[in-house]
């Protein structure tokens, strides 16, 4: 390994661990506070996602929904494009596959799982290159835009639930259930985790292939380290703004497909909340490496399955793992790290704009 | 007429809170940052506000409510409230450079997070939670209230309406008359020139961050106080819609005023539409942000007409 590709892995992995151990940290803290049995709420915290099947199986299913929704993050956060609207494309994608199979409900399954996923896919996309055409042709910061559109979608999506795709039959806000012949099989009974989970390490894969062996990821790459330079050298940078925004819509649009087909089976008011805000967690632990989202959707799913062990284990009740992630987030972009450790992470950070 | 005047004066209530937070965002707009954390530390006032209050009034030494302690306690535990924050916000963003944007986000996500946390501990309930706060003082309604038009719109307002526009004339006499204010401004569009004169840009922006904590925790605070009650996710997307009307209202503490005028009157049209119309709530509920999209869309397509610079 050359020099400067050391120093970077050293940079990612040290910004790892701090981020780790400051959330650990964070998180006994929290529990200390909020928690009237310390000691029992704290090995439930650390350990209960390892106590039995169903917990460990369901940390390992939300770890395949992160993968998706931090690639999805990270494919705009690498391209310098900043997709804030995780929170609603990942609603439109679920509602969308729901929608459709709940509109076919005899096809056969391979057709109705397909289309489900087109139909996600370009839910997520449209809303997400909405943002990146307003960047180009207006000038309207991208950030700002996808956030307001995406919550705005998040409660069209609530108004489509509750209305025209309620379940008659139900007290609850929610769809009806899909049909059974769509649901992806379970891998490990009673836990969650389904046969989504392959095709999360295939986007995986994908991602790693695309980012390091084609000219569409390179461009992509350079586009967003240095975009003047790529325009310099003939790169048409506007095709940068939009496409990696549709994609990364489009991720987030399938990590709710397959929440639905392999976890919920109907899309409730809400049920996805929280995933956008965790994929972008994801993506910049992982420095938008594609190779480094596994481990790092590992890390949050570890960090949430322990969090719910202690809501439903103990008397803490709150949301503590939003918590985690703001320290995440801050510690994984706090350059004080370099500073501590002569590191060049800086460079290798989750791109941000330079104050102004 | 009398509708108009009744649906202004409505809308001037309403603004008060948008305008604090937005007064307060101008100063970290003009020190150069994208303070997108505004809306978090609303959330925060209003919490700190609401915790405030809760704790004193259970306490013996209360005297019974009627008096306007309890607002005072509010705004003052809010805005400080707002204010620690902001400080943790600046000091991480500006000291330990984390990137402006993502630690904004946390700070968003933080406040949400820890809300949720300490209200089922200090408030002992995590859904809405009614005060013991009197209604705040309206002090020309009964000189002035009775006068046709003027009265309803301008008239029948409460005395933190009032301060507000108070402090929106303050503001703007600090940002363009003052030495500070120049600094300040210089901190956004020149840190260089600022770092010349031996001033250091990122203290003057650490400033800003503290100032816009503690207008939007105040901002957070008129929430609690105007409810007499905390309710989850109170903010319901304020922050952002006073960062739009920053942009929107050019960066100028008069066009901000305007700007935000125009959202509360949406705010006041949309809240009497729901009483009529009968539109889903959920409608109701995304209007805020669309609004805020479609000024920003109209904004921007506006200064292309005009061929303004593309940024």
């Amino acid at each position: 390994m050359k020099a400067p590709a050391r120093a970077a892995l050293t940079a990612r992995l040290l910004g790892f661990g701090v981020a780790i151990v400051g959330a650990a940290l964070l998180a006994i803290l929290l529990l200390w506070g909020l928690s009237s049995s310390f000691s029992a709420s704290l090995e439930l915290f650390f350990l209960g996602p390892f106590r039995n099947a169903w917990y460990f199986g369901n940390m390992l299913a939300e770890a395949s929904v992160l993968v998706l929704a931090g690639l999805g993050a990270a494919v705009a956060f690498g391209s310098r494009n900043f997709n804030l609207g995780g929170e609603g494309q990942v609603y439109a994608g679920a509602i969308a596959a729901a929608a459709i199979l709940l509109g076919l409900p005899t096809a056969s399954p391979p057709l109705g799982i397909g289309l489900a996923l087109l139909g996600s896919a370009l839910a997520g996309a449209a809303l997400a290159w909405f943002s990146g055409r307003l960047k180009l042709s207006l000038g309207v910061d991208e950030l700002i835009s996808s956030f307001l559109a995406s919550a705005i979608f998040v409660y069209l999506g609530g108004f489509l639930i509750s209305g025209p795709l309620q379940d008659p039959s139900s007290n609850f806000q929610s769809t009806a259930s899909i049909a059974p012949a769509f649901r992806l099989a379970r891998l490990f009974p009673p836990s969650n985790l389904s046969t989504a989970a392959f095709a999360s390490l295939f986007a995986l894969g994908l991602a790693m292939f695309l980012s390091k062996r084609t000219r569409l990821g390179f461009e992509f790459g350079l586009v967003g380290r240095n975009a003047e330079f790529a325009r310099y050298a003939g790169i048409d940078t506007g095709f940068y703004v939009t496409a990696p925004m549709a994609l990364s819509g489009a991720l987030y649009g399938l990590a709710g497909a397959f929440l639905l087909l392999g976890t919920q089976y109907k899309a409730m008011k809400g049920f996805t909340s929280g995933i956008g805000w965790s994929g972008i967690a994801v993506a910049l632990v992982a420095g938008n490496s594609p190779s480094a989202i596994l481990p790092s959707a590992l890390l949050f799913a570890y960090l949430d399955t322990g969090a719910k062990a202690v809501m439903i284990g103990s008397d803490v009740t709150g949301d503590i793992v939003s918590v985690i992630q703001a320290t995440v987030f801050f510690l994984v972009t706090a350059r004080a790290a370099d500073g501590l450790f002569g590191t060049r992470a800086s460079r290798l950070r989750a791109g941000g704009k330079k104050a102004r | 007429m009398k509708d108009l005047s009744v649906l202004c004066g409505d809308a001037l209530g309403l603004m008060t809170p948008l305008l604090l937070a937005a007064i307060g965002g101008l100063f970290t707009e003009l020190a150069g940052m994208l303070n997108i954390a505004l809306e978090g530390l609303i959330t925060i006032g209003a919490f700190a506000a609401a915790a405030a209050v809760h704790a004193v009034s259970a306490s013996p030494h209360f005297p019974a409510a009627g008096n306007g302690a309890a607002a005072v306690i509010a705004l003052v535990a809010g805005s400080l409230a707002g204010g620690m924050v902001a400080l943790g916000y600046g000091i991480g963003s500006q000291r330990l450079k984390a990137n402006e944007f993502v630690a904004g986000l946390a700070t968003n996500l933080l406040a949400t997070g820890i809300v949720v946390a300490l209200a089922d501990r200090l408030l002992g309930n995590k859904g809405v939670v009614s005060l013991a706060i009197p209604g705040l003082a309206r002090p020309l309604e009964r000189t002035l209230g009775n006068m046709p038009f003027l009265g309803e719109l301008l008239f029948r307002q409460d005395i933190l309406t009032y301060a507000s526009w108070f402090l929106v004339i303050v503001a703007s006499f600090v940002i363009t008359k003052s030495t500070f204010g120049l600094r300040l401004r210089a901190s956004g569009s020149n840190p260089g020139a600022l770092a010349t004169l031996g001033r250091n840009p990122k203290r003057y922006r650490l400033v800003a961050v503290v100032l816009s904590g503690l207008a939007c925790g105040l901002a957070g605070a008129a929430l609690t106080v105007s409810l007499s009650a905390y309710v989850p996710d109170m903010s319901a997307g304020r922050g952002w819609i006073a960062l739009v009307a920053i942009y929107l209202g050019g960066k100028k503490a008069g066009g901000v005023l305007a700007a935000c005028f125009v959202f509360a009157f949406a705010e006041s049209l949309s809240n009497y539409a729901q009483g009529v119309l009968r539109v889903p709530s959920d409608f109701i509920l995304a209007l805020p942000y669309a609004i805020t999209l479609a000024a920003l869309i109209g904004g921007a397509a506006w200064k292309r007409l005009r061929g303004g610079q593309i940024r």
